[in-house]
């Protein structure tokens, strides 16, 4: 099939969203699955094909997902409804919207970097007990309680450190 | 008005520590917080309030335990249960929401007590966190229970609050996905800007109706 003149393309609109907890190795096609889940499970088929999402792109902590313009809005009530991917949880935090991806790019090199987690961890205590920094943001902590049996993140700030 | 979250379990309830949380609620439009079973505070500007959560005690303890924190200045919920209990604990001096309303019996809240809470100002809470983690006809139901309770709140105009009940930072939602949750149980903007704002309603000191002016 040929591709349509653009007049007769459908409208599109790309939200850019900010995968919580920093760091989160994300799947870009598990992602969209657990995304179209979501999206299914609150709207119903008829509703997901008429906002056909999809994930566009996945980088530096951001993904950018795809929906038909005038969808966004039952779009982003579904995606505050995404609590895990393949057992591992986070959360999505929309970010912006746009028409186009390459406004939202520069919309990510605008922002607060979003770094992987730390490759040299450092240690530190909180309520007396011993962690690992895993991720460090200005004022917030990410860290994991020292020992093989944990491997369960905390979430700190800086204040909480003794 | 301040935007509040009603419910939410610091560490060690949850993953996070109370500043953390305030940190990010901060980031997604909120103002205030009740922590249960966190002292009362404030971290970088969101205002902490304590919140005592009482669940599965009988009723002569719920009341006990009401006398005994009601002059702390917490935020006082009670879960739900049946429909004599929630009357009793909704005439009761001191207890700020009655929480649950979506787990506890079909019939646990009808007219009568829709009237109760409007005239006590008790406030009848909406944890958004089964719309947020149920999937099917467990989530269907859940809407289903909270529609029917926004009739009674359109007729007797009670105080209504919004819970996340986080317990990490990654159950914490914006006020704006959080508006767009609630038009999913038939609430507008303004219904929800005024859910935002029911722990300051049900908070504030009584203005007594008769006044004696010396």
């Amino acid at each position: 099939m040929s591709t349509r003149p653009p007049t007769l393309r459908e409208n599109r609109r790309y939200i850019l969203v900010r995968v919580e907890p920093a760091g989160t190795v994300i799947d870009q096609k598990e992602l969209y699955y657990t995304i179209s889940d979501a999206v299914t499970s609150l709207w119903g088929d008829g509703m997901a094909a008429v906002i056909m999402q999809a994930v566009v792109a996945a980088e530096s902590g951001y993904v950018m997902i795809r929906c038909r313009r005038g969808t966004e809005k039952e779009l982003g009530i579904a995606l505050s409804t995404v609590t895990a991917c393949r057992d591992v949880r986070l959360a999505l935090r929309i970010v912006a919207a746009s028409g186009t991806i390459e406004s939202l790019r520069e919309r990510i090199r605008s922002g607060p970097p979003v770094g992987p987690d730390r490759a040299d961890p450092e240690e530190c205590m909180f309520e007396k007990k011993l962690c690992i920094i895993q991720h460090c943001n200005g004022q917030k902590l990410d860290v994991i309680e020292k020992g093989f049996k944990n491997a369960n993140r905390l979430f700190i700030s800086r204040d909480d450190l003794e | 008005m301040k935007i509040t979250d009603a419910a939410v379990f610091p560490y060690p309830g949850g993953d996070s520590s109370v500043r953390r949380l305030a940190l990010e609620a901060k980031s997604l439009g909120f103002d205030s917080l009740v922590a249960v079973d966190t002292p009362a505070g404030t971290c970088d500007g969101i205002g902490i309030q304590t919140g005592i959560l009482i669940q599965d005690l009988p009723m002569r303890e719920v009341i006990a335990r009401v006398k005994r924190v009601r002059d702390a200045g917490a935020v006082i919920s009670v879960n739900a249960r049946d429909n004599g209990f929630n009357r009793a604990v909704i005439t009761l001096k001191g207890v700020h929401i009655l929480r649950g309303i979506q787990a506890a019996d079909k019939l646990a809240f009808d007219h009568v007590t829709a009237k109760m809470a409007a005239d006590s100002g008790v406030a009848v809470d909406i944890d958004l966190s089964p719309l947020i983690f149920l999937r099917g006809p467990a989530r269907q139901r859940v809407i289903h229970r909270y529609r029917d309770l926004l009739v009674f709140e359109r007729r007797f105009e009670f105080p209504i609050t919004l819970s996340s009940y986080a317990r990490s930072i990654m159950d914490l939602r914006a006020t704006r996905e959080i508006t767009g949750l609630c038009s999913l149980i038939g609430m507008d903007t303004p219904d929800v800007e005024k859910a935002f704002g029911g722990v300051e309603r049900v908070t504030a000191p009584t203005i007594p109706s008769v006044r004696v002016i010396p």
